[in-house]
């Protein structure tokens, strides 16, 4: 283990200072969001303005409004896309130079999205954590939330990202079989904004609709943490949620062996 | 020790129909096209030499050393590096051995060259005495000092040439595989990286394979060639051994006074041998007489001699068939002879 760490840790420090390298894109790509939030933000208190009751979705306004902000910092630091590195490596063939060194190719590529992770957490990620609690006590008048919570909360975050980062290894894959996967990328993004609970809460979909969404991995990517922090679970059902979780992980991990001692098997290195 | 026993390579791909029409077609056939880009190859090479891997574009060079170093596997055939089978074993492999693709980077792109070396002493497990000893031969050799502190992307071709084959080397791997590695040189960062090559193999007694099109790569630091064309291996021999069965023409150049006196000289059938073994060129605008021979029939003595009594030479020149040519001639398929 400590070897392992010994070898892959470098890779995510390594992600960090990349990151640092390119800072006016990452900070723009900061106010694109968190513009996005704050979109998000008013819409909601506009939606809950001109309702008649003060709860839609099992959700107060006052929840709403850190189901908002915490989808967003969950989807920081959960939404660490490898699939476009995956594919890069594929089409241009950079992944042969992955296959030259004695190092796992998906173990580096988990390495750098948790650098990207600690990066994103750290700036802007735990700012606006800090600034939505801030804002829940001093405006809302609530309490702060409790250590455990936040300990389960990251917990379930961590999970989610190794959800996220290992599906997105298997989607990836698919340049494998059409060398682009632009496309597939677009309509990955939109549907799981959806499914993940990004965009609405899950639970104002139908209640037969999230039955499904039970069944399937994207719901324990941001939903599950986000309601983790709003203590929507406690006792059995938090048990439960966490070892979905854990669930998802090992069965999307064992998947991405499998597709990629198949995919190397017949792998065609393209260019030169 | 590299065995290569039996390797074969073949690349399927579906079938591709030419037009719109002919691309809506290919969405519905299942018909397959397969390549065989590497055709049973075998040979093996032992510790500590140099070989150069040669063929013409497409021959199949890159796919062997690709399944040499673990990232294709042989459709058939094995081979085995130190007794380790790189498509079964590709990190055991990987330890043991150095890559630079002279077209790719194995380097991060946006990152400091150091924390690239960083990154890989870690990986391959290098101890910090190590670590030292070997940058210091490397900056000797490589000179990577001067950039060292740069990110990869703002490095020149050369320099990045140099700083791929110092992160090859880094773990002392017992072969290094370098294809195409002076690429898009120029000249003195060619000959740098030639005299960087030949010490490592020198100090380490690494084995290299090399590929290139280069054929001053190979007569610089090759022994032992290997010639591969359509996948088949043609030739597999000692540089000296290939000049001495392919390369048996010699031209002679001379500057004569009198061009016209020469006309009448006939020196195949005067050295009694088939008019393509000795043959006589005329260049009036230039005053110069090209003899292109075969230097195991006659001597450029004999040439000199004759060709003295009739006129007066100025000035003369002897050409031994380059490499070039011979090589040349191989990839045209045709033999030593046909080069006349």
């Amino acid at each position: 283990m400590r070897k392992m760490l010994k070898i892959y840790a470098p890779f995510s420090i390594n992600e960090i200072k990349r990151q640092l390298a390119y800072k006016g894109a990452f900070y723009l790509w900061i106010l694109v969001n968190i513009f996005g939030s704050f979109i998000s933000y008013y819409l909601w208190m506009a939606v809950y303005g001109s309702a008649e009751t003060g709860v839609l979705g099992g959700m107060t306004r006052n929840e709403m409004v850190v189901y908002v902000f915490m989808a967003y910092v969950t989807g920081s630091m959960v939404n660490i896309s490898i699939s476009k590195t995956v594919s890069d490596d594929i089409v241009k063939g950079t992944v042969s130079m992955n296959l030259i060194k004695p190092i796992d190719y998906r173990m580096s590529l988990i390495a750098r999205a948790v650098g990207d992770m600690v990066y994103q957490f750290l700036l802007p990620g735990i700012f606006i954590w800090i600034g939505l609690e801030i804002y829940r006590v001093q405006v809302l008048g609530e309490q702060i939330v409790s250590i455990t919570t936040i300990l389960w909360y990251l917990i379930s975050v961590v999970m989610s990202f190794l959800i996220y980062v290992l599906f997105d290894f298997c989607f990836g894959m698919i340049a494998f079989f059409t060398t682009y996967i632009f496309g597939m990328t677009m309509a990955k993004n939109a549907i799981l904004s959806f499914l993940t609970g990004q965009l609405i809460p899950l639970s104002f979909f139908p209640e037969g609709v999230q039955k499904v969404f039970d069944f399937l991995p994207f719901s324990s990517m941001i939903y599950t943490p986000v309601m983790i922090y709003l203590g929507k679970y406690t006792g059995s059902e938090l048990v439960f949620v966490l070892l979905r979780q854990a669930v998802w992980v090992l069965i999307l991990y064992a998947a991405g062996s499998l597709i990629w001692r198949k995919v190397t098997t017949r792998l065609v290195v393209l260019g030169g | 020790m590299i065995e290569v026993k039996h390797i074969s390579k073949d690349f399927v791909s579906a079938k591709k129909y030419p037009g719109l029409k002919g691309a809506i077609k290919g969405l519905f056939s299942n018909e397959k096209i397969v390549k065989r880009a590497v055709e049973d190859i075998s040979f093996n090479i032992a510790d500590g030499e140099i070989v150069g891997y040669i063929g013409s574009n497409g021959a199949g060079k890159s796919t062997t050393i690709k399944m040499m170093t673990g990232i294709l596997n042989p459709t058939s055939g094995e081979c085995l590096v130190n007794g380790v089978n790189p498509s079964k074993n590709r990190k055991q492999n990987a330890q043991n051995i150095g890559v630079v693709f002279g077209q790719r980077t194995q380097l991060w792109w946006d990152l400091p060259l150091s924390e690239s070396f960083t990154i890989l002493k870690e990986i391959y497990k290098v101890s910090d005495e190590e670590y030292q000893e070997r940058m210091e031969f490397l900056n000797r050799v490589l000179e990577l000092e001067k950039f060292f502190t740069s990110p990869v992307r703002t490095l020149s071709l050369g320099q990045r040439m140099r700083a791929d084959l110092g992160a090859a080397l880094l773990h002392n791997p017992k072969v290094l595989y370098l294809d195409e590695p002076t690429i898009g040189l120029d000249l003195v960062v060619k000959d740098n990286i030639r005299e960087a090559i030949r010490e490592i193999n020198q100090k380490y007694n690494t084995t290299v394979i090399l590929t290139t099109h280069d054929i001053g790569d190979i007569e610089e630091l090759c022994s032992r060639i290997i010639i591969i064309d359509e996948g088949k291996k043609i030739y597999d021999g000692s540089l000296a051994a290939l000049k001495e069965e392919y390369g048996t023409v010699r031209t002679v150049t001379m500057e004569v006074k009198s061009i016209e006196k020469l006309q009448e000289v006939n020196l195949a059938k005067e050295f009694d041998v088939a008019p393509k073994q000795c043959r006589v060129e005329l260049d009036r605008e230039k005053n110069t007489c090209q003899v292109v021979f075969d230097k195991h029939k006659v001597q450029v003595p004999q040439i000199l001699s004759r060709i003295m009594e009739v006129t007066e030479v100025k000035d003369v020149q002897i050409q031994e068939t380059e490499l070039a040519e011979i090589v040349k001639a191989i990839y045209r398929h045709e033999n030593g002879e046909a080069v006349l």
